[in-house]
């Protein structure tokens, strides 16, 4: 079976005004891409009102981390309203040094060699509050597998459910509570409902491009046997 | 035309796909050479949260939404907020043409994203001064 993985969520404000938005941006895709590969995953932040309810959900699912680039804290406070408790939070502008003067260029094409420095160190500043989520006991790589749940800084202990793909077992932390969300919103557990029951579930697990036909199939079988078991 | 009735040029700079990074380029570099028209640009996160002197910016002048998915993030906040968006754009829109095209990723363009975010650009320079010019008349 394969360990159930629990990743920490980045939510960043892109602030479009300020040079500073796409400094957090950019800290934040160096973060996903190359600093915690694997480890960390975002939502679009206009999607908490844009959405729906499995897309608000983000925060209470992953112990989340906010980026914004100005004192406004957008992320900090969209996040709080809309989705939950935030576990840490990175205002850029406060861990850039003195010596970093910014161009105040917004496009990345135009960045000059502080606005590049800038993004690595907010960058560094976001992978080290991953990093000590990740660390707390409950995230420790020594946990016992047969756990059913996975807490988080949020408090909040999360289900796990799982997934037959293509012969082997996949855990999925928080499907049941997905599972859930879904059947109160009506969704059959029909084959027609297995591209949207993926959809959903990409927010929170990645899933390979080559297996997303096979996943979506065991995400159906699982949540008939949901519906089966909670009507 | 003052400064503060100019179009709201708006991108949801959606953070995971390609398509968001272009919205959000073309409306850094269609703001170039608009400011005769007084068009300006606005954080969406600063609908999000509610901020007042967004919502009355929204609500009182022209907006354009450019969203990079069929979430239409920055199309559904805005009117959502009540602001008065006059042209939806979709990022997808702006690929017509470029089939094959190679455009990079969230983080960074290629030449071929530079290409279709120039034309979305000037697409949306248009719509601004057909804005400015309505707003004339």
């Amino acid at each position: 079976m394969e360990q159930a993985e629990l990743k920490v969520g980045i939510i960043s404000c892109s602030g479009e005004e300020l040079c500073e938005g796409t400094i957090s941006r950019l800290a934040t895709r160096k973060v996903l891409e190359e600093l915690r590969p694997g480890q960390t995953v975002t939502i679009c932040l206009p999607l908490f009102l844009a959405g729906d309810e499995q897309e608000r959900a983000f925060a209470r699912f992953h112990p989340t981390i906010t980026v914004d680039g100005c004192d406004k804290r957008c992320a900090q406070k969209g996040t709080e309203t809309h989705s939950g408790p935030v576990s840490a939070s990175v205002v850029v502008t406060e861990v850039l040094g003195p010596e970093i003067r910014l161009s105040g260029e917004r496009s990345c094409r135009k960045l000059a060699e502080p606005d590049r420095a800038a993004v690595d160190a907010g960058a560094e500043r976001i992978a080290a509050e991953a990093e000590a989520i990740l660390g707390e006991p409950q995230f420790a790589e020594e946990a016992p597998a047969e756990e059913a749940t996975a807490g988080c800084s949020c408090s909040l202990s999360l289900p796990v459910g799982e997934v037959a793909i293509d012969g082997r077992t996949v855990s999925v932390v928080g499907l049941p509570l997905i599972f859930q969300q879904l059947a109160a919103s009506g969704v059959k557990p029909e084959p027609e409902s297995a591209n949207r029951l993926l959809e959903v579930v990409k927010i929170y697990h990645s899933v390979e491009p080559a297996e997303e036909a096979a996943f979506a199939a065991g995400l159906l079988e699982a949540y008939r046997a949901y519906c089966a078991t909670h009507s | 035309m003052t400064e503060k009735e100019g179009a709201l040029l708006i991108p949801c700079s959606g953070i995971g796909k390609v398509h968001g990074l272009i919205g959000r380029e073309a409306v850094f570099q269609a703001l170039e050479g608009l400011e005769r028209e007084g068009a300006e640009t606005l954080c969406l996160a600063l609908i999000v949260t509610g901020d007042e002197e967004a919502l009355e910016a929204i609500r009182s002048r022209p907006c354009i939404t450019v969203d990079g998915c069929p979430k239409l993030c920055a199309y559904k906040n805005v009117d959502l907020a009540g602001g008065r968006v006059i042209e939806s754009v979709r990022v997808v829109d702006a690929f017509k043409g470029h089939k094959g095209a190679k455009p990079g990723s969230a983080t960074s363009l290629t030449d071929d994203g530079w290409v279709i975010a120039g034309e979305l650009a000037q697409h949306l320079r248009q719509s601004c001064k057909t804005a400015a010019g309505s707003m004339g008349e």
